[in-house]
C-alpha cells in the first residue's frame, strides 16, 4: 500500500504547488492542474483506504497512522466540496500543503500491526462514530480557514490598506457563508458522532460518559459551535466576533484531537 | 561567371517580395494635446486617408488608429521600398493636415518590423496607455481595423498582424493582473462592493447628494448588477431627476437611518459642511439590518460621514483620501503586472515573426531556384571532360547559357507560385512544392 500512498502524496504535492503558484501569479490555468491533481489523488487515496481495510481486516481508522491518512482524505473531500460550491481556491494554499504533510507523516510512520481489540471490528458503530468525527474535524478546519480569511480582510478593509494577499482572497460574504455552512455541517456531524459514541459505549459497558479528556473537550467543542450557530442565526451575530469564535473553536478541536493522547484516558488506542 | 551573378541578382530583386511592417505615430508621451488634436482622424477622414495612402505600389496595406491619446499609422510595404514607404507615411501625415514639413518630426516615432509589431501589441494590450490596463484601447484598435477592412486596405499581412494583436491583448488580460484593480474613484465603489458582497447582483445602493462623481459611481454599480437605487437629496428636483435616471426611489433626509438599514452600498457626496451620517445613525441601521455589512463611500469634502462611523462593526467607511491611496497602490500593482505582460509581448513578437516567415514565399522560391541551378551545375560537372580544354570566356558562356535556360524555364513556375501565394491559394503553392520535391 505504500507505493499507492506515495502516488497519492505526489498528486497532493502537485496540487499544493499549483495552488500556491496560482495564488501568487493569479493564473487560472494552474488551478485546473491543481483540481485534476486533487481528483486523481482523491481517487487513489480512496483506493488505498479500501485496500487497507481489506488487507488489515479492520476499518482503516484505528491507529494514529491510519487516522492521519483518513483525516487527509476527509480534508480533501471537504475541500473539493468547497471548491465546487464556493470557488474558494485560496483555501488550497494552506490546505493542500497540510494535506500533503498529513499524508507524508502517514507514509513514513511505522505501521503498528496490532490487532484491533475485540469489539472494535464486530460493531458497525465504531466506523460510523470515527468517520463522522473525522469529517466534523475537517469541516471545523474549513471554518477556521474561512474565519482567518475573514479576519485578515476585515482588518485591511477597516485600516484601508490592502496587501497583495487581500486581492487574492474570496470576498467577505463568501468566506462568511463558507464559515457558516461549514460550522453547521461540522456541528451536525459532531452531534451525531458523539451520539453514536454514547450508544456504542452504553452497549459495551453500560456507561455513556467516561469523563476522559477527549470526551470533555469534545463536549466543550460542541457547546462552542452550538453557540456560534445559535448566535449567527438568531442574533445576526456575524462578522469579526463570529470569525474569532471560529478560530478559538478550532483550538478546542485540536485539543480534542491530540489532547487525549497527551493526557491519556479511555480514548487512547493503538 | 560574373554574368550569371548579375542575372540572378536581377531575378532576386524581382521575385523577393518580402513585406515589411512599418508603424509611424504620435502618442501622449511624445506630443502634447495641441499636436495630437491636429492629427486626430474622424471615421470618414480615416477611410479617405487610407484610400489615399495605400496606393498598392509602395504602401500595400494600411490601418489608422486614432484616439485622444494617439494617432498611429500601421502599414505593410515591400521590404525593398522601405525607405520610400516610411517617408511616404510621414509625408502623408503632414499632407493630410496641411502641416509645414518637419513640424511633426520631433513628435513622431517610427518603428519597423519587430519594433512595429511590438508597438502595436503593447498599444492594444494597453501597456502603452496613460493608465496601464485601461480597457478602451483594445476596442479602439478593433474599430480602426474594421475601418481598414471597409476601406479595403487591410491585406494579407495586416490581417494576420491584427488578429495576432487581439490574441495577445486577450492573453495579457487573462494571464496578468494589469486590468485587475480599480484605478478611478468612481470604479472603487464597484470594487469595494465586490470585495465585501462578492457580487453586486440584487444589492441596494443609496446616493446621498447628487454629485457628478456619485452619479458615475452609481452608474457603475448598477451596471455591475445593483438592482435598487435609493436617492436622498436636499433639493427635491435633483432627487427626482436622479430617481428617474436610475429607475430609483427618492427618500427623505428625515428617514435616512431607516434607508441606511436597507442599503448595502452608500455613496455620499453632498456640499453640506457637517456630518450627515453619524455613528449613532449607523449603529441603529446596522442593528436593523442584523449586522449585515455595509460599505460607505464618502467622496464629499468636507466629509459628510463621521469618521467614527468606521468604529461600528461590519461597517466599512472610505473617504476620498482612503480611495486615493488605494488607487495609487492599485496603480503600482498594475505596473508590477505590466512587467509580466512585457514578457508575454516579447515571446509573442517572436512567435509572430516566425509565423510571418513561414508565410513568406521568398525562401521557397529561393530553394526552388537553387535546386534547379544545382542540377544544371551537376550535369555540367559530369559532362565537362567531354568538352575538352576551353578558354575562360567559353566556360563563362556555357555557365551563363545553363543558368539562363534554367531561369527561363523556372520563371513561369515561380510567377505562378507567387500569384497563387498572393491570393492565398496555398494548395497550388504546396502542389508546386511537391512537384519539385521541396521540403516544407
Amino acid at each position: 500500500m505504500r507505493s499507492l500512498l506515495l502516488a497519492v502524496l505526489a498528486a497532493y504535492l502537485n496540487a499544493a504547488i499549483h495552488s500556491i503558484l496560482a495564488f501568487v501569479n493569479k493564473r487560472r490555468s494552474l488551478l485546473r492542474v491543481a483540481a485534476w491533481s486533487i481528483a486523481a489523488g482523491f481517487v487513489l487515496h480512496t483506493g488505498a483506504l479500501v485496500a487497507d481495510w481489506f488487507i488489515d481486516g479492520h476499518y482503516p481508522l484505528f491507529n494514529l497512522r491510519e487516522t492521519l491518512s483518513f483525516l487527509a482524505w476527509a480534508l480533501v473531500a471537504v475541500y473539493a466540496v468547497v471548491l465546487y460550491r464556493y470557488r474558494a481556491q485560496a483555501l488550497g494554499v494552506l490546505t493542500m500543503p497540510l494535506i500533503s504533510i498529513l499524508t507524508f507523516v502517514a507514509l513514513v510512520m511505522p505501521g503498528e500491526p496490532k490487532e484491533a481489540p475485540v469489539g472494535f471490528s464486530s460493531t458497525w458503530l465504531f466506523p460510523i462514530h470515527t468517520t463522522l468525527l473525522i469529517f466534523a474535524y475537517a469541516a471545523f478546519f474549513v471554518v477556521f480557514m474561512a474565519s482567518v480569511m475573514y479576519l485578515l480582510q476585515e482588518r485591511e478593509l477597516k485600516l484601508k490598506t490592502f496587501s497583495a494577499i487581500f486581492h487574492r482572497l474570496p470576498s467577505l460574504t463568501t468566506v462568511n457563508e463558507l464559515a457558516t455552512a461549514s460550522a453547521a455541517l461540522g456541528l451536525t456531524l459532531l452531534t451525531v458522532g458523539i451520539a453514536t459514541g454514547m450508544i456504542w459505549s452504553s452497549s459495551r459497558d453500560g456507561r455513556i460518559w467516561h469523563n476522559d479528556p477527549k470526551e470533555i473537550f469534545a463536549f466543550l467543542t460542541w457547546l462552542l459551535y452550538l453557540s456560534l450557530i445559535i448566535y449567527r442565526s438568531t442574533a445576526g451575530w456575524r462578522g469579526r466576533r463570529a470569525a474569532w469564535l471560529g478560530v478559538v473553536g478550532f483550538g478546542l478541536v485540536l485539543c480534542t484531537f491530540f489532547g487525549a493522547r497527551l493526557l491519556g484516558g479511555y480514548h487512547v488506542f493503538g | 561567371m560574373r554574368l550569371h551573378r548579375i542575372f540572378t541578382r536581377v531575378l532576386e530583386v524581382n521575385i523577393n517580395n518580402g513585406m515589411s511592417i512599418v508603424l509611424v505615430g504620435i502618442n501622449h508621451k511624445t506630443a502634447p494635446v495641441e499636436v495630437r488634436e491636429l492629427l486626430a482622424f474622424s471615421d470618414e477622414a480615416c477611410a479617405e486617408g487610407l484610400r489615399k495612402l495605400v496606393d498598392g505600389d509602395v504602401v500595400r496595406e494600411g490601418l489608422i488608429v486614432s484616439t485622444c491619446n494617439r494617432v498611429e499609422i500601421l502599414s505593410a510595404m515591400a521590404s525593398d521600398q522601405l525607405d520610400t514607404g516610411a517617408r511616404r507615411l510621414t509625408d502623408f501625415l503632414d499632407d493630410v493636415r496641411n502641416l509645414p514639413p518637419g513640424f511633426l518630426t520631433k513628435h513622431l516615432y517610427s518603428h519597423t518590423n519587430e519594433e512595429a509589431i511590438r508597438h502595436i501589441f503593447r498599444v492594444a494590450s494597453s501597456l502603452d496607455s496613460m493608465v496601464v490596463g485601461e480597457p478602451q484601447v483594445l476596442g479602439q484598435v478593433r474599430h480602426a481595423y474594421s475601418l481598414a477592412v471597409e476601406a479595403g486596405t487591410a491585406g494579407r499581412v495586416l490581417n494576420r498582424l491584427v488578429h495576432h494583436t487581439f490574441r495577445v491583448a486577450k492573453r495579457i488580460r487573462n494571464e496578468t493582473g494589469i486590468a485587475a484593480n480599480a484605478v478611478s474613484i468612481s470604479y472603487m465603489a464597484v470594487e469595494l462592493g465586490k470585495k465585501i458582497f462578492d457580487s453586486l447582483k440584487g444589492r441596494a445602493v443609496m446616493l446621498i447628494g447628487a454629485g457628478e462623481m456619485a452619479e458615475l459611481s452609481a452608474r457603475h454599480l448598477v451596471n455591475a448588477g445593483a438592482s435598487r437605487v435609493l436617492i436622498a437629496n436636499r433639493t427635491e428636483d435633483a432627487a427626482i431627476r436622479l430617481a428617474q435616471a436610475f429607475n430609483g426611489v427618492p427618500v427623505s433626509f428625515d428617514r435616512l437611518t431607516e434607508s441606511l438599514g436597507e442599503t448595502d452600498v452608500v455613496i455620499c457626496s453632498t456640499g453640506a459642511p457637517d456630518y450627515i451620517v453619524t455613528e449613532k445613525m449607523m449603529r441603529a441601521a446596522v442593528e436593523q439590518r442584523r449586522n449585515r455589512p455595509i460599505c460607505v463611500i464618502d467622496i464629499s469634502v468636507p466629509r459628510n460621514v463621521d469618521p467614527s462611523v468606521g468604529n461600528v462593526p461590519n461597517v466599512f467607511v472610505f473617504d476620498i483620501d482612503d480611495l486615493e491611496s488605494v488607487i495609487s497602490s492599485n496603480i503600482r500593482e498594475r505596473e508590477r503586472e505590466a512587467e509580466r505582460a512585457e514578457l508575454i509581448v516579447q515571446s509573442e513578437v517572436m512567435q509572430f515573426q516566425q509565423s510571418l516567415r513561414a508565410m513568406d514565399i521568398g525562401p521557397t522560391i529561393g530553394a526552388l531556384r537553387q535546386k534547379l541551378q544545382e542540377l544544371a551545375r551537376a550535369e555540367m560537372a559530369r559532362q565537362r571532360k567531354r568538352l575538352g580544354p576551353l578558354t575562360t570566356e567559353q566556360e563563362a558562356a556555357i555557365e551563363a547559357l545553363l543558368m539562363s535556360t534554367v531561369n527561363k524555364i523556372s520563371h513561369p513556375v515561380l510567377n505562378q507560385m507567387r500569384r497563387s501565394y498572393e491570393i492565398s491559394d496555398s494548395d497550388t503553392v504546396q502542389a508546386l512544392r511537391d512537384i519539385f520535391g521541396l521540403e516544407e
